[in-house]
């Protein structure tokens, strides 16, 4: 699957993904964060920056936890590429109710574009249904995720679905530096959702 | 020099981990502990989640916790080197009340860990000073009251601490 046959943006595959959100979990991660915020959140929303990578893992505590509740992971390839682990992992602990969404833009979109390891010539879904993920889906288009996606959020978990998208270019924007210490935005973000859990 | 440390039992550190309500222990493997990694395995009631790496451990538990249950993070001194930034991003920064319990695996029984030669064991506590984590040793099974101080410390302070196993449980 090369990026030459990338036809989808990210900012689409939101769209697809807004129009089915009801009370899914989603754990959101690096490059996505922003469009993603701009069309679906709620209070059941997870923001993950500064530990690359491990946007999947806390979304499969939270599915282990609540196996009632369905759980979206939106992550990077470059973030997936930092724990590749995490597959085993995932697919060791068979969550039925969680679907892993990798938009592979095949870059570091946040920190330049540089380009990341081995983009064309490896597949997450591959590595992901070798580990023993349920199934794996590969999208190229948005029309045939669009169509297929609600099938796809019937089957039993745990799914990775891989989506080929082009960057969205917006690079990294520096954090403004307050007077006084605020709390970290994960810290405000998760007991939230527990909450909207109990 | 006689030993200053000696292993605790299995079953004294199960009952703790039952007494202290942890639903999960999140793990990676470590040869210290075998024993209780044996116990938790056997049982039904607490669930035991195996881990690729140690970043993952600390990931998992935080989602555990924010569905309601209530983990134990179980890593080697080794896995701790190897997620401090998961540590500082999930646990300081993100404020849970991650409790961990890391084997010293290697340890001279007969010196305190920051006197050993190797670099694995003595330097767990200084890492952890660093980081501002709180850590109790338990060197033998009369150090078992600083396992419930450490659970309680987490709570109250939503923020990790360490439990450090000073010799391999028996």
């Amino acid at each position: 699957m090369t990026h030459s046959k990338t036809k989808m943006t990210a900012e689409a595959v939101v769209k697809v993904l807004a129009r089915r959100r009801t009370n899914q979990v989603v754990v959101s991660t690096m490059t996505i964060m922003a469009p993603w915020g701009k069309e679906a959140t709620t209070e059941r929303d997870l923001r993950c920056v500064g530990f690359m990578g491990g946007a999947s893992t806390i979304g499969l505590g939270v599915a282990l936890a609540k196996p009632e509740v369905p759980v979206w992971i939106l992550d990077g390839d470059g973030s997936l590429a930092m724990q590749l682990g995490s597959l085993l992992t995932i697919a060791n602990a068979q969550p039925a109710n969680f679907i892993h969404i990798v938009f592979n833009n095949g870059v570091y979109d946040t920190s330049g574009a540089q380009p990341t390891l081995a983009r064309d010539a490896m597949s997450f879904a591959d590595m992901a249904k070798s580990a023993g993920y349920s199934d794996t889906y590969t999208f190229n288009d948005i029309e045939t995720l669009d169509s297929a996606f609600d099938e796809l959020m019937e089957a039993e978990g745990p799914i990775l679905v891989e989506l080929m998208t082009s960057p969205i270019g917006k690079g990294y924007v520096a954090p403004t530096h307050p007077e006084t210490e605020p709390t970290p935005a994960l810290a405000l973000n998760w007991p939230k959702v527990r909450q909207a859990l109990l | 020099m006689s030993d200053i440390a000696s292993g605790i039992p299995a079953e004294t550190l199960f009952n703790a981990i039952r007494q202290n309500n942890f639903t999960d222990v999140v793990a990676v493997p470590d040869t210290h502990v075998r024993t209780l990694i044996t116990l938790l395995t056997e049982t039904e009631d607490i669930r035991f989640i195996q881990t690729a790496t140690e970043d993952e451990a600390v990931t998992l538990a935080a989602g555990l916790i924010i569905g309601g249950r209530k983990p134990l993070i179980q890593i080697q001194h080794a896995g701790l080197y190897a997620c401090v930034n998961h540590l500082r991003g999930i646990g300081i920064d993100g404020q849970f009340p991650l409790v961990f319990m890391i084997g010293l695996l290697g340890r001279d029984p007969s010196k305190t860990p920051r006197d050993n030669f190797g670099s694995m064991v003595k330097y767990a506590e200084p890492l952890l000073e660093a980081l501002e984590i709180p850590w109790y040793l338990l060197d033998t099974a009369t150090d078992m009251p600083l396992f419930d101080e450490a659970c309680q410390k987490a709570e109250a302070q939503n923020s990790p601490v360490a439990i450090l196993i000073g010799e391999a449980t028996v």
